[in-house]
């Protein structure tokens, strides 16, 4: 008992009387643990993050009637209908993705034709707010649709000469609407040749009540899989496809995971080099003293008493090292990824066990390493001097 | 004597200065590698990012009314002010058909294209163009088409028809007909799986249109739009036009490609130019405060690690003062060994450092990327500063080392 309390004030007393070296030691050991921290939250919520910024190239899912067509291309590219449009149940298709747990956005799509002045327009009726979800790439001349507004695509609005502000009599098949022109929408694709109405709308208006044509899902990358949820989904669905779009889902998939991969390979050699830079000056800092252990084998200490005092020294310094080097981390890690994600950097626990768990595993193979070494010497030769 | 004290220094005490330079060479190879990498890496990712496919559409102005574009213009796609950030493009031209295959007939759309072209155009190196290099997701059941008379299916179509690879499929338009042979059936979840795609040679035949096009898709590396690049270029003085047309924004490289296409128009794609433009300001941003925290880790752990090897040479200080060496000397042997170190570290780092790059290039862009050369004078030029500045508090305090303490023991 009493020994062991002298080795414990032996430990403390060098930590103290050598200021210098312990502040040292724990600063390098801090920074390689906080390179530990921070690099790992900041990988963990680059996932999620770079997930959520490929979202943005859309939906990866569509659930469409098994016999309907998806339209040829975009813009001006109109074959007329080749057959004739199906639509699916919105009632069971909303009761299927809700019962399937499956954590996607979505939004649901009618197409149909309204009349106007002696010209068909390809209508679109959509929820809004799904909308400016799901495709953040709409560029909007004027404001979003209030209730009774509509968008206008921006080819449609040269053809009409229509403005935002603009009233619209529309005839439908079984009724006919009035709507005002809220906004212009440009996006490059097809829905610049599209009239945009609120979906209970379009539906009476088409007599159509309770259908849509096209359901978009975006399933989060890097949680789920698209083509695995699109084999969940299928069998709740029935009377139904869903079907990947894989420019989007297999194209996010690889950039994630080359991300991911890129990330992981450069977190692994800014830890092997900063890890062996520490544990080479914890090496250094423990040579040194070889006249220290040769005076304590001279005074009767064995092998593993010194063993034992060098290593409660680096478990110390490890462990206050890692700690502090955790709290750094967080510190970086929070600064990276408000900067770039502009958003908090969740806190991790495990990275505080891996941290310290870092620190300790440097810090003693930095110090009972080299003293493998030291053992061997001659007590009478350290003592002598060199 | 300088000199041969450092040289002896050096010979004498392995060990440590083996650790020190140890340090010095990983501080050097990380910061090289990061320098590196992030030299070459958004452009690594941009290309990375063309794999969404085309963000550029060109087609005629009045595409309404059944307009066509000239196929005589495309070779001057590669010829354009911005030809260099043109990765691919591919030609379309549509048409509805009457299709058989066997009993089955069905109203279809034909789709002439190139799907892997060799293009070469005087003053450029020639480029493979078409669906291949600009729609790497489509996933092929059989293999591409080579001859005019190979075809490949969507999957859907194929399906309704019940044909598959090998099978024969006839197309006829107005009063022209053309057997195909089905070599693939092609998978993408979009209107591709409505359509016939053959080569674009044999669809203007079919179709009676020689030489036109309906639209081409173009896949162009691009800067993200910032809120100069937004603004209405119509609106623009002569100078600020200037500027925008030589900043390659997709607005502006759009306007670049209607410029050589007679009668078209170039619109961005923006599902694919926006979100493309967010995700690279991000990864750029992020690389960069990496790279940051990587350089200020390594700098301190090479002058820690001096420190600590400093701090252990007191008696060796206090005996070269006893003999009379005085301030100006024990810098200049000091400096000496840390400029030696330095100098050896930062190559050998140098070295390491760029195989570095190398495999991190080769394991995830499947591509090399060249250091730049300014990279090898910085390398060493930074490990000596790194050295320099973290032996400045060893130095002053071996030089404040009282002899008569240290050397009493």
């Amino acid at each position: 008992m009493f020994r062991r309390r002298w080795m414990l004030t032996l430990v403390l007393r060098a930590l103290v009387y050598r200021r210098g070296r312990t502040v040292l030691l724990l600063a390098v050991l801090a920074m390689a643990s906080s390179l530990v921290a921070a690099l790992g939250i900041v990988s963990d919520s680059m996932g999620r993050r770079v997930a959520e910024e490929i979202g943005k190239y859309g939906a990866n899912l569509v659930v469409m009637p098994p016999d309907a067509r998806i339209e040829v291309g975009s813009g001006g590219l109109n074959f007329g209908a080749i057959r004739e449009p199906s639509y699916l149940d919105q009632q069971r298709v909303t009761d299927a993705l809700t019962g399937s747990g499956l954590r996607a956005e979505r939004s649901l799509h009618l197409r149909g034709l309204l009349h106007w002045r002696d010209a068909d327009i390809m209508a679109e009726g959509v929820n809004f707010p799904e909308i400016r979800r799901l495709f953040p790439w709409w560029q909007l001349r004027g404001a979003w649709p209030q209730a009774g507004e509509a968008l206008v695509g921006v080819d449609l609005a040269a053809r009409f000469g229509l403005q935002p502000g603009d009233l619209l009599e529309l005839a439908g098949a079984s009724r006919h609407l009035r709507t005002r022109v809220s906004g212009i929408v440009t996006s490059g694709g097809e829905e610049d040749a599209l009239l945009f109405l609120e979906l209970p709308e379009l539906q009476t208006a088409l007599g159509l009540e309770n259908r849509v044509s096209l359901v978009r899902l975006l399933v989060t990358v890097g949680r789920d899989r698209p083509s695995d949820a699109a084999a969940a989904l299928q069998p709740l669905l029935t009377g139904a496809t869903v079907r990947e779009v894989r420019q989007v889902a297999r194209t996010s998939e690889n950039l994630l995971a080359k991300v991911k991969l890129l990330m992981s390979l450069v977190t692994a050699v800014v830890l092997v080099c900063a890890g062996s830079s520490v544990a080479g000056t914890m090496s250094t800092t423990v040579l040194e003293r070889g006249r220290e252990i040769g005076l304590m084998k001279a005074m009767g200490a064995g092998r593993w008493e010194v063993l034992l005092i060098f290593f409660g020294e680096s478990l110390l310094l490890g462990v206050s090292g890692g700690v502090a080097g955790y709290l750094a981390g967080i510190g970086i890690a929070q600064f990276v990824t408000r900067t770039i994600f502009a958003a908090p950097a969740g806190v991790i626990p495990v990275f505080a066990v891996a941290s310290v768990g870092v620190s300790v595993m440097i810090a003693i193979m930095g110090s009972v390493g080299p003293m493998m070494a030291v053992f061997r010497l001659d007590p009478v030769i350290s003592l002598r001097g060199e | 004597v300088l000199l041969r004290i450092v040289k002896n220094s050096i010979r004498r005490r392995p060990r440590p200065l083996l650790l020190v330079l140890l340090s010095v060479i990983m501080g050097s190879s990380v910061a090289t590698a990061f320098l590196g990498i992030n030299g070459d890496l958004s452009r690594r990712m941009s290309l990375e990012l063309r794999s969404y496919g085309a963000n550029i559409l060109v087609e005629p102005i009045a595409a309404d009314q059944g307009g066509l574009l000239n196929a005589a213009d495309l070779p001057r796609i590669k010829s354009i002010f911005w030809r260099h950030n043109i990765t691919g493009f591919a030609p379309y031209l549509f048409g509805v058909a009457d299709l058989a295959a066997g009993t089955k007939k069905e109203r279809g759309v034909v789709t002439g294209t190139w799907f892997g072209r060799e293009l070469a155009v005087e003053g450029e190196e020639t480029t493979i163009q078409g669906v291949r290099v600009i729609a790497p997701w489509w996933e092929i059941a059989g293999r591409w088409p080579e001859t005019p008379d190979e075809a490949i299916v969507g999957a859907t179509l194929a399906a309704r028809l019940g044909i598959g690879a090998g099978a024969e499929l006839t197309a006829t338009a107005l009063q022209e007909s053309r057997r195909f042979r089905v070599v693939g059936v092609v998978t993408t979840g979009g209107y591709e799986e409505e359509q016939v795609f053959a080569p674009l040679a044999t669809v203007q035949s079919l179709l009676r249109t020689e030489g036109k096009v309906s639209r081409v898709l173009v896949s162009a590396l691009t800067v993200p739009a910032d809120d100069f690049g937004r603004k209405d270029p119509a609106t623009m003085g002569r100078d600020e036009y200037e500027k925008w047309y030589c900043t390659a924004y997709v607005t502006s490289v759009a306007k670049n490609l209607e410029e050589v296409m007679a009668g078209s128009r170039a619109k961005p794609v923006w599902q694919i130019a926006s979100a493309e433009g967010g995700l690279l300001r991000k990864l750029n941003g992020l690389m960069l405060l990496l790279t940051v925290l990587a350089l200020g880790a390594s700098a301190t752990a090479v002058s820690s690690s001096l420190m600590a090897s400093m701090a252990q040479r007191c008696p060796e200080i206090a005996l070269m003062k006893a003999v009379g060496a005085d301030r100006l000397q024990i810098i200049a042997i000091f400096m000496g060994e840390i400029l030696i170190l330095s100098a050896v570290g930062g190559v050998l780092g140098y070295l390491v450092g760029d195989r570095l790059t190398l495999i991190i290039s080769r394991m995830v862009f499947d591509a090399t990327i060249i250091s730049p050369f300014w990279l090898f004078p910085t390398a060493i030029l930074a490990a000596l500063a790194v050295a320099v500045a973290g032996s400045v508090v060893p130095v002053r305090r071996a030089l404040a080392i009282e002899p008569v303490r240290v050397l009493r023991g």
